[in-house]
Parts: C-alpha cells; sequence; structure tokens
C-alpha cells in the first residue's frame, strides 16, 4: 500500500498551492507568474501519468533490452552478457523466421480484409433509412465480446463432436473434420477476426459522417455516377480514417496472440496446445518466456517485433504521403468535384 | 427504381445481422442442451427440454461467484482510478499551457500506438522483483497513472468548453484544482460513463495480464472460464463452458447496450484524431 501513498501525492497537491496564489496572482499580479502557475499547473496534472509512463513503459521497455543481451532464464540470480548472440540466434532460429512469415501472412491478409468489410458495412450503414441505429448496434455487439467470451463460443461452434459447423457438414451430406487443427484452424482464426469487424465499421461510419452532404449533392448535380463520387471524393475524404486504421490494424495484427483463445485449455504456460498454422509471432514469443524460461532470447525477440512494428509505421507513414488527403477544410474540399465534374 | 434498391439493403442488412448473431445463438443453444444431447448426429439446433439447469451447474461446479467477485474488483478498481486519473490528465492537456507540452501530447499520442503486450512481460518480470505478483496492486499503479486512451477522450472533451467557464473561476480566485473539481470534471458525466464502461471491459475482459500476475485462487473469471469444465475423467462439458461463457459476457454486453450512445461515439473519435 505505501506505493499507493506515494502515487497519489501529486493529487492532492494543488489545492493549497491555490490558495496561496489567491493573493499574488490576483489582479495586482505581473502575467508572468500566471503563465508560471498554468506551466507548473500542467505538470501537477499530466505528471502521474508520465510518471506512469517512465516508470510502466519506458522502464520495462528498457530492462527488456537489457535483458535482450544476457543469458537470462529467470533464475539464476547472475545472468551473463551475452552481447549479440540473441540477436544472432533470431536471424538462424527456424521457428522464429517460420512464425514471423506466418505473422507476415495473417497480417497481410486481415488488415485489408477487415477495412473493406469495415468499410463495405459502413457504407450500408450510412444510407439513410429505417433501423439503422439497430442494425449498427447489433453488427457492432461482436466486437465488445470479450476475448475469452469469443474464443470460448468458436470452440463450441467448431468442436468436432457437437459443433455447429460440423452440423451443417453433415446437413449437407459431408464428414465432419476438426476445425481447431492444423489445415483448418487458420480459418477458424480468420473468421474469428472477421467476427469483430464492427470495430472499423463504426470509425468508419463516424469518417462517412464526417463528409459534407453539399460536395456529393454538388458531384451528382454534375453529372457523377454513384461510384465516381465514391471512387474521387468519398474515398479521398476519407483516406485519413482509412490510413488510421491501416496504421492501428497493423500494429494490432504483428503483435496478436489470438490464436491462444481458440486453443484454451490453461494458462500461457500450456501454449503448445496452439497448432502449427495459428503459432504467430507472439505466441512463441510467450513460450519462450513461459514454458521455456528463456527469458534473455525471448526479450531479444520482443525488441524485433517492437523494430519491426516501429518500422513498418515509418513506412505506412511514409507511403501514405500524395496518398492521403489531410486539408478537409470546406473550401479546399469545394474545388475538388468541380473539376471532376468538367470531365 | 427506389423501392426494391431499399428492399435488397435490408435483406443484405438482415443476413449480414443473423450472420453475425449467430455465434451468440449457438452459445445459448449450447447452455440449455442437456449433456446427452451434445455429441448426436444429426445435431439438435434447438434443445429438445431446454433447461436452465446448466446455469446452475455451472455456478457450483467450481467457484464461480468467487472468481466473478476478483474480476468485479479489479475492474472496478482499475475503471475508477482509470477513469478519475485519466479525466485529471486529460485537464492538463486540453487548458493548460506549458513549454514542453507539444512533446509530452506526442509521447502520449505514440504511446496510445505503442503493443501494450510488448511491455506486459517485462512488466510482468519486474513486478515479480517488488513483490507485487499475485496482488492487485498492478492494476491500482495502471489505474493511478490513467489510459492513453482515455486521457485523450477527456482531452477532446475538455477543449470543447467555453473558455469563460474558467476565466470566471480565475477571477473569482479559485486554483486549477478547483476549476478541474469544481467546474470541469461536474460537466463531463458522459465522458465519465463512457470511459468507466470502456475501462471496466477491458479488464473484465483481459486475459493475459490476469493469466500472468495472479495465482489460480485470486485469478480473474477470464482465466478461470478459460481453463473450462472437465470431468473427472477429463471429458469437457460443453454445456456448462457455454452456460458459464453465457454469464460471463451478459454484464458486459449489457453494459455496452445501455451505454450504446456515449460508448460508440467515443470508439469512434479515435479514428479522428
Amino acid at each position: 500500500m505505501s506505493t499507493t501513498g506515494q502515487l497519489t501525492t501529486p493529487a492532492p497537491a494543488p489545492a493549497p498551492r491555490a490558495v496561496a496564489a489567491r493573493g499574488a496572482g490576483r489582479p495586482g499580479g505581473r502575467f508572468g507568474s500566471l503563465r508560471q502557475r498554468r506551466a507548473l499547473s500542467f505538470y501537477v496534472f499530466t505528471g502521474p501519468w508520465m510518471l506512469g509512463f517512465l516508470a510502466l513503459t519506458a522502464f520495462p521497455l528498457g530492462y527488456a533490452l537489457w535483458l535482450s543481451f544476457t543469458n537470462s532464464d529467470g533464475l539464476s540470480p547472475n545472468p551473463r552478457f551475452i552481447g549479440l548472440a540473441n540477436y544472432r540466434e533470431v536471424l538462424t532460429d527456424q521457428t522464429t523466421l517460420d512464425s514471423l512469415a506466418r505473422t507476415g501472412l495473417f497480417t497481410a491478409l486481415t488488415v485489408p480484409l477487415t477495412i473493406a468489410a469495415g468499410l463495405v458495412l459502413a457504407v450500408m450503414m450510412n444510407q439513410s433509412m429505417r433501423g439503422r441505429g439497430v442494425f449498427r448496434t447489433l453488427l457492432y455487439l461482436p466486437a465488445v465480446m470479450p476475448p475469452v467470451g469469443a474464443g470460448l463460443t468458436f470452440k463450441l461452434i467448431f468442436d468436432r463432436d457437437s459443433g455447429a459447423a460440423n452440423g451443417l457438414l453433415d446437413l449437407f451430406g459431408f464428414n465432419g473434420v476438426s476445425w481447431l487443427m492444423d489445415p483448418y484452424a487458420r480459418w477458424v482464426l480468420i473468421v474469428l477476426t472477421m467476427w469483430g469487424v464492427g470495430n472499423i465499421m463504426i470509425i468508419s461510419l463516424a469518417g462517412l459522417q464526417d463528409i459534407p452532404k453539399e460536395v456529393l449533392e454538388a458531384a451528382r448535380v454534375d453529372g457523377a455516377s454513384p461510384w465516381q463520387s465514391f471512387t474521387r471524393i468519398t474515398l479521398p475524404l476519407l483516406s485519413p480514417v482509412l490510413f488510421f486504421q491501416v496504421v492501428t490494424g497493423i500494429i494490432a495484427a504483428l503483435q496478436s496472440f489470438a490464436p491462444l483463445f481458440i486453443s484454451l485449455d490453461a494458462s500461457p504456460q500450456g501454449m503448445a496446445s496452439v497448432p502449427q498454422d495459428n503459432f504467430l509471432f507472439m505466441i512463441h514469443v510467450l513460450t519462450e518466456y513461459f514454458a521455456d524460461g528463456r527469458y534473455g532470447y525471448a526479450s531479444a525477440l520482443l525488441w524485433v517485433l517492437f523494430a519491426i512494428i516501429m518500422l513498418l509505421t515509418a513506412i505506412v507513414f511514409r507511403l501514405s504521403r500524395g496518398v492521403v488527403f489531410y486539408s478537409v477544410e470546406p473550401e479546399a474540399a469545394r474545388k475538388r468535384p468541380r473539376t471532376l465534374g468538367g470531365k | 427504381m427506389v423501392l426494391p434498391r431499399r428492399a435488397a439493403l435490408y435483406m443484405v442488412l438482415v443476413g449480414l445481422v443473423v450472420l453475425f448473431l449467430s455465434p451468440f445463438g449457438w452459445l445459448l443453444i449450447t447452455a440449455l442442451k442437456d449433456p446427452s444431447e451434445l455429441r448426436v448426429l444429426p445435431i439438435h439446433w434447438w434443445p429438445h427440454e431446454p433447461s436452465l439447469g446448466n446455469f446452475q451447474q455451472a455456478l457450483s461446479f467450481w467457484p464461480y461467484l468467487a472468481y466473478a467477485r476478483n474480476s468485479l474488483m479489479v475492474s472496478t478498481l482499475y475503471a475508477v482510478l482509470a477513469t478519475l486519473a485519466s479525466a485529471w490528465a486529460g485537464y492538463g492537456f486540453a487548458r493548460l499551457e506549458a513549454p514542453g507540452k507539444r512533446i509530452v501530447f506526442g509521447v502520449l499520442l505514440s504511446t496510445m500506438m505503442l503493443p501494450q503486450i510488448i511491455t506486459l512481460v517485462p512488466t510482468y518480470l519486474l513486478f515479480g522483483k517488488i513483490g507485487l505478483l499475485n496482488t492487485y496492486m498492478p492494476w491500482v499503479l495502471w489505474g493511478l497513472c490513467g489510459a492513453p486512451y482515455l486521457i485523450f477522450l477527456f482531452r477532446q472533451f475538455f477543449a470543447n468548453m467555453p473558455k469563460e467557464l474558467e476565466e470566471a473561476a480565475i477571477v473569482d480566485g479559485c486554483g486549477q484544482f478547483r476549476i478541474f473539481w469544481r467546474i470541469f470534471l461536474p460537466q463531463s458525466w458522459p465522458v465519465i460513463a463512457t470511459s468507466l464502461i470502456l475501462s471496466f471491459s477491458w479488464t473484465w475482459g483481459d486475459f493475459i495480464a490476469p493469466a500472468l500476475l495472479l495465482d489460480d485462487d485470486r485469478t480473474t473469471l477470464a482465466v478461470r472460464l478459460a481453463k473450462g469444465y472437465f470431468t473427472q475423467h477429463g471429458e469437457p462439458l460443453s454445456n456448462l463452458v457455454a452456460a458459464g461463457t453465457v454469464m460471463y459476457v451478459v454484464p458486459v454486453l449489457v453494459l455496452f447496450l445501455i451505454m450504446q450512445r456515449g460508448f460508440v461515439s467515443g470508439i469512434a473519435t479515435s479514428g479522428l484524431k
């Protein structure tokens, strides 16, 4: 409990200071002192978060970096410094390279798929019609399902003996298959990912509703077909939102450990049950940490993933220049459809 | 031409809704089945004698309510602290100026993108060293620091409030703390509600952090439920798993349905930055 006390101290601090400042800072006080007080207040208000960032994010990251240069196994008291040996192993370890390739494939498949599906749903939801709110809520509902709940539900649906999936196959005269095993498990994983697409739909829908109606109206009057106004007006104006989804989607997919939830049988220590096809990078990292106790090597894997994520994000930002329109002020937006109509 | 197009749109949407809700349907059907109906072909699409007995059994097979209480404690603790701390920090980012603010705000935005899982394992190792494993202290600490996403939500809300509000208060001699506590916080209940529900659901749904940080008897419902229900001979009891899962997810789904409006617009803001 002592730690709580330390961390809460910044909170009550400003009250007495504010009382003290009442005399000094009022009408006669100089403007500079007011500004200084505001600056101090800023750091009092944001201080707890900054402290937390340093202690609970930056420091653990640094600690993992240090571990990655050692042969730590979490048990022996004095891990030995082994330089870049762990990183050299990353480049030659077949399990690592395979899981990385698998994660790359998973990302390359699910990110475009979910964004495209989310956009299509959002466009449908953007039509004016009765019951729009109900449709939106129901399509979004799976996205609020806790991951363990979603995983267990999918295990029940795709259960070999009692699941609905094999029940359907049986209905059409096919033999049931072991959905949660190797050639099929990856498709279950992708279906599970797609089930939560409501999240992306909501963000795209908010983006669509921000597009000024006059712009689309002007295009229609000028004779643009619905498809033309979608590809030449809606998509460009929506591009910042889509870009945001690409970045967050890539980050989420690369660090995904969703396969765990359809192979649940125990704690992260029991990860051996994840089928080969679903053995993503993060599952590999958790296995190295907790099944094999190789803290040093697993930390190196984490840092490699971190570096890959940073690098990819930077590349996506670079590639987006010229494709993403950030200026959506009405004046600029109004000019574009006019030139389109001239064609 | 207009009418058939509208009708087609409705048909597609109804089809999609049925598809999206079918997993919930199967979960419920399985939860109502007698064990003898689980492994039969052709499959029973509706239980012949639907009964609520599975729910009762799921509660007593292992101490379900004790784990639910653990989940409730951790989630409430985190939700309350994180909401207060995020409002606190959000106020600073929205209404106060200081040298270095741009940089600090940049760090905040980039931590929104930072993969959480990457810091979790090293954090677990560090918490182990200072004796915080198998306690709820990690959630207290995480809560007290606020969550970047919630801070951002509060910042957006506070930044849109009229300047006259605080100017009048400053003239009256109010300090920043009182302005925050007496004027801004009471006005922000929609964001507070969204933040409470979001952070509660995150923790209620979280699997990996409690799986790492807590022992089997203090852990949350999510972790215990993931281990499932088995007979003495190791046969899985799918009907109990289904009943247990229904009871586990219903609170979160109900919270969402109650708070739907604020919730959805809150999520949507994240994409509009």
